[in-house]
């Protein structure tokens, strides 16, 4: 019995992050288009289903006796569906979720001649799964006691909770060096081996500040680190020991901007404008692929920042009773909220900013950032010791 | 509960099969890796002992095993390239010659 | 248990398929799944902190090295074996080092030192303890070897200038 209950809350949570993932990804697609647009002084998507109307004609259909009653209820129940279709259809909603999906479904499939077909196709799983499985790690909300036991909302308690983050960022180069290789052309070939050093590059920087924040808060268990973050707002993360705290979250954005290949660090997705990328040689559904798991990285590292530096599902001056479950659902909405703004920070900064030349990346990732977040470490760690 | 002796029978099998393909595949980069298969056997039974005997030393061999095999893998692949360079080839037989 | 049945049939495989493969990519590839299979049975043999490291470095950046020099030097295929006696004689040099493994694990023949303890703390504090006090003069000597190893790696791959 006991057993049976772990296994409804352990599915019950893998079906929230599942949406919460989904949720993100869809939500940040749709501000990319939208949103970019707004930002470059031009209109968008706004065609499909902004003219969708009904008729009455279905009221032909009812019996007689009922057809008096048929028209002011079928026009009370569809006239809110109707607008709601048609607000949707003009901001853009419809034709980013919808309409790009069933387009990718229906486009030919196919793999370049003389490339092991496998490989083609197991590239994409591999630079969108370990995206996924990241998610497993992060709580979503606090903990709550209900029914007598307490759930707690992260799916993989593990005490090396950011180290796997960190694992699973080193593993999403294999996804771009394989798109790349089975591209069979030389450009997708460089642009792959592009795209993997420069994740490489900046997956050092990464991690000093992930162990710079290890520092502050005495342990890598993601929970206690949001845990340790209640109190004022200056427990957050950001605001923490004279100023290394602020260093270590820009070190943090700057290279998670880089791992994600958003711009302004996005030379492999400008290859593809500018001769091919390491993803030409994909159409449809394998592309679609590839993008949302492109959307999902923005939304794990808007959530990893949080949690990280800016506390969470904590309010700030607010305090509220813990292990109730209407708090759990408060800190969620704070938290989604959180998340958000990071990620249409990030959209707003990759449609402002232009790109870097390679070798600028380059000696941003190596001769800047590496020395600031390793100068960092060590004067949080004098901090921390002289406490 | 999992038995240490059969974590230990398992990393054996491993290595034993890490050795094989050191001796037949005659590619120099499936020989590393092969190499790289029997370090990783290893580091398994020194992960079990460790947790057979609750004693941390096990733990600390795998890291300094870990540290080691990645330098080696630095150190190794530049020469193979090396040796590709001059002699076009990585077939373990062609690298025969004393002189490039 | 069963995670652990499943986990030695993928690791088997896996090493199968880094022997036998012809093409070398495919061989990396399955040398990848069974290095993510080490991991996972590190982490259910309580040493957690491993299982992530052994991940981050070699999952993440040796096979990683690996594929890419695949990737550059374009290697194809070897050819056919040449003669099968040297096959045979390998799995027979091969089984006997298994053999020189395997029998005294078989009759447990450790059983002669110390029991199996439980109370194993193989948590990341305790071990960074450990590495920082009484193995702090290998942990600075592997530094020094990491950094003797990159410099090496640099010099023996740079292209010679005429």
């Amino acid at each position: 019995m006991h057993m049976g209950i772990e296994v409804v809350i352990f599915a019950i949570k893998l079906f929230l992050v599942f949406n919460i993932i989904m949720g993100l990804a869809s939500f940040c697609t749709w501000v990319e288009r939208k949103g970019s647009a707004l930002i470059q002084d031009r209109v968008g998507a706004n065609r499909a289903g902004a003219y969708f109307d009904f008729n009455l004609d279905i009221v032909r259909g009812f019996p007689s006796f009922l057809r008096p009653l048929g028209a002011p209820v079928t026009y009370a129940l569809l006239l809110p569906v109707v607008t709601g279709i048609k607000i949707a259809g003009q901001l853009g909603i419809i034709n980013t979720l919808l309409n790009d999906a069933v387009k990718a479904l229906f486009k030919e499939d196919f793999v370049p001649d003389g490339v092991s077909n496998f490989m083609h196709s197991l590239a994409p799983f591999l630079a969108v799964l370990p995206v996924f499985v990241a998610f497993a790690i992060l709580p979503f909300a606090p903990e709550f006691t209900v029914l007598g036991t307490v759930v707690r909302p992260q799916l993989a308690p593990i005490d090396v909770g950011i180290l796997f983050f960190l694992a699973m960022g080193s593993v999403a180069v294999y996804g771009v060096a394989l798109a790349g290789w089975t591209g069979n052309n030389k450009y997708s070939l460089l642009g792959a081996l592009r795209a993997s050093a420069q994740m490489i590059s900046y997956e050092l920087a990464m991690g000093i500040s992930v162990v710079t924040i290890i520092i502050f808060y005495g342990t890598p268990d993601l929970f206690k680190i949001v845990e340790l973050q209640e109190g004022s707002i200056l427990q957050w993360g950001v605001f923490r020991n004279i100023g290394t705290g602020l260093i270590a979250m820009i070190a943090f954005f700057i290279a998670g901007m880089a791992e994600t290949k958003r711009a302004p660090f996005d030379l492999p997705e400008s290859e593809s404008e500018l001769v091919a990328g390491y993803f030409t040689e994909y159409s449809g559904m394998k592309f679609l692929i590839f993008w949302l798991g492109e959307f999902a990285e923005i939304a794990l590292f808007s959530f990893v920042m949080v949690l990280l530096f800016f506390g969470g599902w904590h309010i700030p001056f607010v305090h509220l009773p813990a292990g109730v479950w209407w708090v759990a659902l408060i800190g969620h909405g704070v938290l989604m909220a959180k998340v958000l703004f990071f990620c249409v920070l990030q959209i707003v900064i990759r449609w402002t900013l232009p790109r870097f030349r390679y070798d600028q990346l380059m000696n941003l990732g190596w001769k800047f950032l590496l020395p600031l977040s390793m100068v960092n470490l060590v004067i949080a760690a004098a901090w921390e010791l002289s406490k | 509960m999992i038995s240490t002796q059969l974590v230990l029978t398992l990393s054996a099998i491993l290595f034993g099969l890490g050795a094989l393909g050191v001796l037949v595949r005659r590619n120099a980069i499936v020989v590393f890796m092969c190499i790289e298969l029997m370090l990783n056997a290893v580091n398994l039974s020194f992960v079990a002992f460790a947790r057979n005997w609750a004693d941390l030393s096990g733990q600390i061999a795998v890291f300094f095993v870990m540290v080691v095999a990645a330098a080696e893998a630095a150190v190794g692949l530049a020469i193979i390239i090396s040796v590709f360079r001059a002699s076009k080839s990585i077939e373990t037989a062609d690298a025969s010659e004393l002189r490039a | 248990m069963v995670a652990f049945a499943i986990l030695s049939v993928i690791l088997l495989v896996s090493a199968l398929g880094v022997l036998f493969f012809h093409n070398p990519l495919h061989s990396a590839l399955s040398l990848i799944t069974n290095m993510m299979g080490i991991a996972a049975m590190f982490a259910l043999l309580d040493a957690h902190f491993l299982a992530t490291v052994q991940i981050i470095v070699y999952a993440g950046a040796v096979m990683v090295l690996v594929v890419f020099v695949l990737m550059l030097l374009n290697i194809k295929e070897e050819g056919p074996r040449k003669t099968t006696r040297l096959f045979v004689l390998s799995c027979f040099v091969a089984g006997g080092l298994f053999m020189y493994f395997g029998v005294p694990i078989m009759y447990n023949a450790f059983a002669q030192f110390p029991a199996f303890n439980p109370n194993f703390n193989g948590s990341m504090q305790t071990l960074g303890k450990e590495l920082y006090t009484n193995y702090i003069f290998p942990f600075e000597a592997a530094s020094v070897l990491i950094m003797a190893a990159v410099a090496g790696a640099v010099m023996l791959a740079k292209r010679k200038f005429r």
